[in-house]
């Protein structure tokens, strides 16, 4: 091993067992019960419905291109001209 | 890291640098010869018929864990939305796409003269818990509160180097700069310049005004005033928060060769604010009967993470019935998106050229000495940019050609290369080293008083470029 131990009293292998099983239970029971409770669950019903990719690191990761809405050259002058 | 191991065998070959560009820009290159190759015979140019643009056949060839919510397995297949009854495995494009990572490895590990069976085992083993990372994100309620996969990846990455270490044979492995570096230049295929003039001078200024001068205010404020000893801790600091969170956190942090724990730090609190922000902004826009217009602009300019600008601004048009504040802020984010080019290029140059100059060294020219510094994978960050964004602007077949080749293809290929990097970053963090700092409190008051500006000048800005000064008709 390279790194020295923080907690010298417990195996490095119980240590990697018990942080795992911390994990799992995490993963495996209370996120499932959160994203049941209800403004949860709404949110995500929402965040679906939508197709939007709240966890897009990047815009070329969300569902769909957000390229230039149709209604904007409506709404605002894109380009001056000055006249 | 793998050179200092003793399990390799010293040889000549290419700097970590060189091999991240050539094996980054090989990548781009093929995905954009086999989307030609795959061009169709019909609507070539049509948008309308391919919104993601042409399909590219390497796109069969890797993906990622889907979204689950009580089980792992469902991660394993993609679930029609028209028709649930309809599913599709994804479990061997997913293993594919660890056998890029694994492959990428051993193909930099061979350019740079290095030992491919000493790094294999390990590269096979990173290349696991990178899909891990990303099971674990894919968590609904990790997926849709915007905890993105970096996070995850040094989670994992940490609970093993804490727990039984890294063992030896792991080490040559251990490339997480050179995977980051190797994701940055395919990222750059993604990084269009065009994109920039989307939203036409409104976008500009709000971008390109705001966002610079939040960078530089705090990035200077954490230096000058709050003496935090590292500058390049600062920088991340000031880039995530300013630009566009994770993607501009890594881009920067490997221009001004932040630590290993700087980076994790500064995407820590990037992703617990972004979260705090994507849910608190909207009602706060409703409340305070902000034009939605504006609003959505705002939000855009301010919330770290692409992801989440497009959730806030669907839960602000969920709120007002009204999509435009959505597809506003998604513009207006994708317009700092690809301002993560220049940033970076900029970071460097003023990091090579400056910060990193040895005083005591010996006398040789600003230029030399900056080139003899400067990350030479940015050139091949800005190239792939460069490249894709004129094949972009070119016509609307080659448009639609790039959109294929990064949706297919390289979007997901920087992602696994960015997680398995992170699981890398994880393993070799030693938070004991920035415990000085963490204590202070600093980096977190930093972030807040950057991000404080950030909210303050990007409101006044789209107040008054979204709301008034180029909206038809003049002032509401």
């Amino acid at each position: 091993m390279t790194r020295p131990s923080g907690i010298p009293t417990i195996p490095p292998g119980l240590r990697l067992a018990l942080a795992t099983a911390i994990l799992a239970a995490v993963w495996l029971v209370v996120l499932p019960s959160i994203g049941r409770h209800p403004a949860v669950a709404r949110h995500v019903r929402l965040m679906e419905a939508c197709d939007a990719n709240p966890s897009a690191m990047v815009y070329t990761e969300l569902e769909r291109l957000p390229l230039r809405p149709a209604w904007i050259e409506r709404h605002l002058v894109l380009w001056p001209t000055g006249n | 890291m793998a050179a200092d191991s003793g399990v390799v065998l010293p040889r000549r070959g290419f700097h970590e640098d060189i091999a991240a560009i050539v094996i980054g820009v090989a990548l781009v290159a093929l995905a954009l010869a086999i989307g030609w190759s795959g061009r169709p015979a019909e609507d070539a140019a049509s948008r309308k018929a391919f919104p993601k643009g042409w399909p590219n056949r390497l796109a069969a060839t890797i993906d990622k864990p889907q979204t689950w919510s009580d089980a792992p397995k469902q991660a394993l297949v993609v679930v029609d939305k028209k028709d649930p009854t309809k599913v599709k495995p994804v479990a061997i494009p997913i293993l594919l796409g660890m056998a890029w990572v694994v492959g990428i490895l051993a193909a930099g590990t061979l350019l740079r003269g290095q030992s491919v069976a000493a790094v294999l085992p390990g590269a096979c083993l990173l290349a696991l818990l990178g899909g891990l990372a990303y099971l674990m994100a894919a968590q609904k309620v990790i997926n849709y509160y915007n905890l993105e996969y970096p996070l995850w990846a040094l989670l994992v990455g940490l609970v093993i180097g804490n727990t039984i270490g890294v063992g030896k044979w792991l080490e040559p492995a251990l490339q997480g700069e050179f995977l980051i570096k190797a994701g940055l230049v395919v990222f750059g295929a993604e990084v269009l310049f065009s994109r920039l003039l989307e939203l036409g001078l409104p976008g500009l200024l709000t971008s390109w005004v705001v966002t610079p001068i939040v960078l530089v205010v705090t990035y200077l404020f954490g230096v000058h005033w709050m003496k935090i000893p590292s500058k390049s801790l600062c920088m991340v600091i000031s880039a995530d928060m300013s630009v566009c969170g994770v993607s501009a956190a890594i881009a920067t942090g490997a221009a001004c060769k932040a630590k290993k724990e700087e980076l994790s730090l500064a995407i820590g609190l990037s992703l617990l604010f972004t979260v705090a922000m994507m849910v608190v902004m909207p009602p706060f826009i409703r409340w305070a009967e902000i034009d939605p217009i504006v609003g959505g602009a705002w939000l855009g300019g301010t919330i770290d993470a692409t992801g989440a600008v497009v959730a806030a601004g669907e839960m602000l048009g969920k709120e007002l019935d009204d999509k435009r504040p959505a597809e506003v802020a998604a513009t207006v984010k994708m317009i700092q998106n690809s301002m993560i080019g220049i940033i970076a290029f900029a970071v460097a140059v003023y990091w090579a050229g400056w910060v990193d100059r040895d005083a005591a060294g010996p006398k040789t020219s600003l230029v030399s000495e900056a080139w003899r510094r400067f990350p030479k994978f940015i050139l091949g960050f800005i190239g792939t940019s460069i490249v894709c964004s004129a094949l972009f602007t070119a016509s609307p077949e080659l448009a639609l050609l790039v959109d294929g080749a990064i949706q297919g293809f390289t979007s997901r290929l920087r992602g696994w290369l960015f997680c398995v990097g992170f699981v890398c970053m994880g393993l070799q963090t030693i938070f004991r080293e920035l415990a000085p700092t963490l204590a202070s409190g600093r980096p977190l008051i930093l972030y807040c008083l950057g991000q404080a500006l950030n909210l303050a000048l990007s409101l006044a800005m789209a107040s008054l470029t979204f709301g008034w000064l180029f909206r038809q008709g003049g002032s509401p």
